[in-house]
C-alpha cells in the first residue's frame, strides 16, 4: 500500500489557504498513486492558535471544508488535523484528527494528552478527548494518535490491545535543543519512540510532523515510517517541507507477529485488573 | 462600558504605588501632552504617589502646539506636580537635516521616539519610573508608535477604553477644557484620532467591547446592527498590530528559551 507523509507548513489561522494547500498536496500524491495520505496535527489551521481556536473550529461531519475533503477521499484515504467543535458539545474545542476514506469520515480521534507546561499551553484552549479507539481502514486495523498522545506509551498500548496493525501519529512537534548533529535533540525522542513502539507492537508506525515557524516556534519535521520489526523505512527531511512516499508491504505485519509473539502473548485482562487495583489504591 | 470610578481609581492607584515600590521607586514620570489620557494618568499618579513625586515632561515640537502646552502646564500646576517643558525641535530637526523626509508619519514617529528617549533619560536622572499613558482602545488597534509613546515601565490605563478614561476624567475633575478636546496623537498639525482611524471613539469602543470583552464573533456584531465595513476595519487593525503588543519573537533552538519556556513573573521576589 503506497502511503505519503505531507510535511507541510500550514498558514496560521487561515482554513481556506490551508484547504488549498491540502488540495495541491492531494493532487501530487494522487499522481504518484498514493492510497493513504497523512497530514500533520492541526494541518487545516496551524498550531499556535491561542484565542483563534474558536474562529477555526469545524464540525467534521457537516462543514463545507470536510465536504470538499471527503470528496477527495474517494480514491485515496486522508488523515487531516483540525479544530473540532461538535454540535452536541458546543463551546468545547478539540484538537482532532480525522481519517477520511471513500467519501466518508471513517474515524475521528480527539487528542487526549494536551501538553500544558513549559512552552505548551494546549490545556488552556482545548478540551481533552477521552478515548483511544481502533477502526478498520483499507490497510488493516488502524489507530490514530496526536503528537503528545504518542509520548504517553500507554496510548500506543491501547491501540495495540485494540488490534491495531498500523499506528498513525500526526504531530506539530517543535524542535528543542541543538543536538550537535543534524536536527533537534527532541527529534531523537520521537524516533526512539517510533522504533520502540513499532518493534514491540509489531505494527507500522507512521509519524507525520510539520515544518515552518510560528512566533519563533520551530517545527522540526523529520516525519518517519517504522515497520513492524522496528526498522526505519523512510524519513523526511528535518525542518524542510517534504512529501515522503513509500510503498508499505503489509505482509510484514504477519511476519513480525509470527517471529515476535508480543501480540499473542499479551495479557490485557491482567493489565486491566492490575490497573483497577492501582487506581483504586491511589493516594495523593 | 460604564465603570465604577471610585473603585477603578482605588485599583489603579494601588497598582501604581505597588509596582513602583516593588522596584524600589517612589517617583513616577510621564509625558504630558495636554490631552485627556496623559492628564488622567497624571491625576492617578498624583493620588497614588503624592503630587511631589510625579514629574510631567511637556515635550512640544517647536511652537506647533502652543495651546496644548499651555493646557498641560495649567493642569500640572493645578495638580501641583513637577513639570518641565522641553522643546524637541532641535533634536528632531538635527536628524531630518541629515535624512530629510516629507513623510508626516516618519516625522511624527521620530518625534514620539524622541520623547521616549528623553523620558528614559529623565527616568534615570530623576530615579522615577515611566508611566505609560496608552489606553485599551489604542493598544487594541495599534494606534501608537512602537518604542515611542507605547514604551513605558508600567501602563496603568491599558485596560480602560477611551470612553472609560473619559468617565475617569470627569470623576477626577480633569479640567473641562481638556476633557472637551478632540483626541489627537499630535504627530502633525490637524491630526485627529477619529479622523485617522475613520471611526468615532464611541463606535470603536462599543465594537471593541463586544469583540474583545464579550468574545463575540463578526456575525454576532452584524446581528447587533453594526456596519460590516466598520467591523472588518477594526478586526483588520487588531490583526495587523499584534506586533506592537508583544516582545519580538525569538526563534526557539535551545532547550529553554526566553519568552517560550523561560517564564518568570514580572514581580519576582518583589
Amino acid at each position: 500500500m503506497k502511503i505519503a507523509l505531507a510535511q507541510i507548513s500550514p498558514r496560521l489561522g487561515n482554513i481556506q489557504k490551508n484547504l488549498e494547500l491540502h488540495l495541491e498536496t492531494i493532487e501530487k500524491a494522487r499522481r504518484q498513486k498514493v492510497r493513504l495520505l497523512v497530514f500533520p496535527e492541526l494541518s487545516l489551521t496551524g498550531y499556535l492558535l491561542k484565542d483563534l481556536v474558536e474562529t477555526v473550529a469545524l464540525d467534521g461531519r457537516t462543514s463545507p471544508v470536510f465536504k470538499t475533503l471527503r470528496a477527495q477521499s474517494r480514491d485515496l484515504s486522508l488523515v487531516v488535523g483540525f479544530v473540532e467543535e461538535k454540535p452536541k458539545n458546543k463551546g468545547l474545542f478539540y484538537n482532532s484528527a480525522a481519517f477520511l476514506d471513500k467519501g466518508r469520515v471513517l474515524h475521528i480521534h480527539r487528542k487526549v494528552f494536551l501538553p500544558t507546561s513549559g512552552m505548551f499551553e494546549e490545556g488552556r484552549f482545548f478540551a481533552a478527548g477521552r478515548n483511544f479507539r481502533t477502526f478498520e481502514a483499507p490497510g488493516g486495523n488502524t489507530g490514530l494518535l496526536i503528537c503528545r498522545d504518542f509520548l504517553h506509551y500507554a496510548a500506543s498500548y491501547l491501540l495495540f490491545a485494540g488490534g491495531s496493525e498500523i499506528l498513525i501519529v500526526i504531530s506539530a512537534a517543535p524542535g528543542r535543543g541543538l543536538a550537535g548533529k543534524a536536527g533537534f535533540a527532541t527529534s531523537r525522542m520521537w524516533e526512539l519512540m517510533g522504533e520502540a513502539i513499532s518493534r514491540f507492537s509489531s505494527a507500522f508506525v507512521i509519524y507525520c510532523n510539520r515544518v515552518g515557524l510560528e512566533d519563533g516556534i520551530v517545527f522540526a519535521g523529520g516525519s518517519f515510517i517504522f515497520d513492524p520489526f522496528g526498522r526505519r523505512l523512510a524519513q523526511a527531511r528535518y525542518f524542510e517541507k517534504d512529501l515522503v512516499v513509500y510503498d508499505l508491504d503489509l505482509g510484514e505485519i504477519r511476519k513480525a507477529r509470527k517471529n515476535w509473539p508480543w501480540k499473542r502473548d499479551d495479557k490485557p485482562e491482567v493489565i486491566l485488573e492490575s490497573l483497577r487495583r492501582i487506581v483504586r489504591d491511589y493516594e495523593d | 462600558m460604564k465603570i465604577d470610578c471610585p473603585f477603578a481609581v482605588e485599583i489603579l492607584t494601588a497598582f501604581i504605588r505597588e509596582e513602583l515600590s516593588k522596584f524600589g521607586y517612589n517617583k513616577g514620570i510621564l509625558g504630558l501632552s495636554g490631552g485627556l489620557d496623559s492628564t488622567v494618568c497624571a491625576f492617578l499618579a498624583g493620588r497614588a504617589l503624592g503630587p511631589e513625586n510625579v514629574i510631567g515632561l511637556i515635550m512640544p515640537y517647536g511652537k506647533s502646539s502652543a495651546e496644548d502646552v499651555r493646557d498641560a502646564i495649567q493642569a500640572a500646576e493645578r495638580m501641583k506636580i513637577r513639570h518641565e517643558v522641553i522643546d524637541i525641535a532641535p533634536m528632531v530637526d538635527a536628524y531630518f537635516e541629515r535624512y530629510p523626509s516629507d513623510s508626516r508619519v516618519r516625522r511624527g514617529n521620530k518625534m514620539a521616539r524622541e520623547r521616549m528617549s528623553i523620558l528614559y533619560d529623565f527616568s534615570a536622572r530623576e530615579k522615577a519610573l515611566i508611566l505609560g499613558t496608552s489606553n485599551k482602545s489604542e493598544l487594541l488597534i495599534g494606534y501608537g508608535t512602537i518604542h515611542g509613546d507605547l514604551a513605558s515601565a508600567i501602563n496603568p490605563m491599558g485596560d480602560l477604553y477611551k470612553t472609560q478614561v473619559r468617565q475617569l476624567a470627569a470623576y477626577l475633575k480633569v479640567p473641562l477644557k481638556i476633557r472637551r478636546k478632540v483626541p489627537s496623537a499630535g504627530l502633525w498639525k490637524g491630526q485627529t484620532d477619529e479622523g485617522e482611524i475613520g471611526l468615532t471613539y464611541a463606535e470603536l469602543d462599543e465594537i471593541l467591547f463586544h469583540l474583545v470583552d464579550e468574545r463575540e464573533s463578526r456575525e454576532e456584531l452584524l446581528a447587533r446592527g453594526y456596519a460590516k465595513d466598520k467591523i472588518e476595519k477594526i478586526l483588520g487593525m487588531i490583526k495587523n498590530s499584534e506586533f506592537k503588543r508583544k516582545l519580538p519573537p525569538i526563534p526557539k533552538i535551545s532547550a529553554r528559551t526566553i519568552g517560550h519556556d523561560f517564564l518568570y513573573p514580572y514581580d519576582w521576589d518583589r
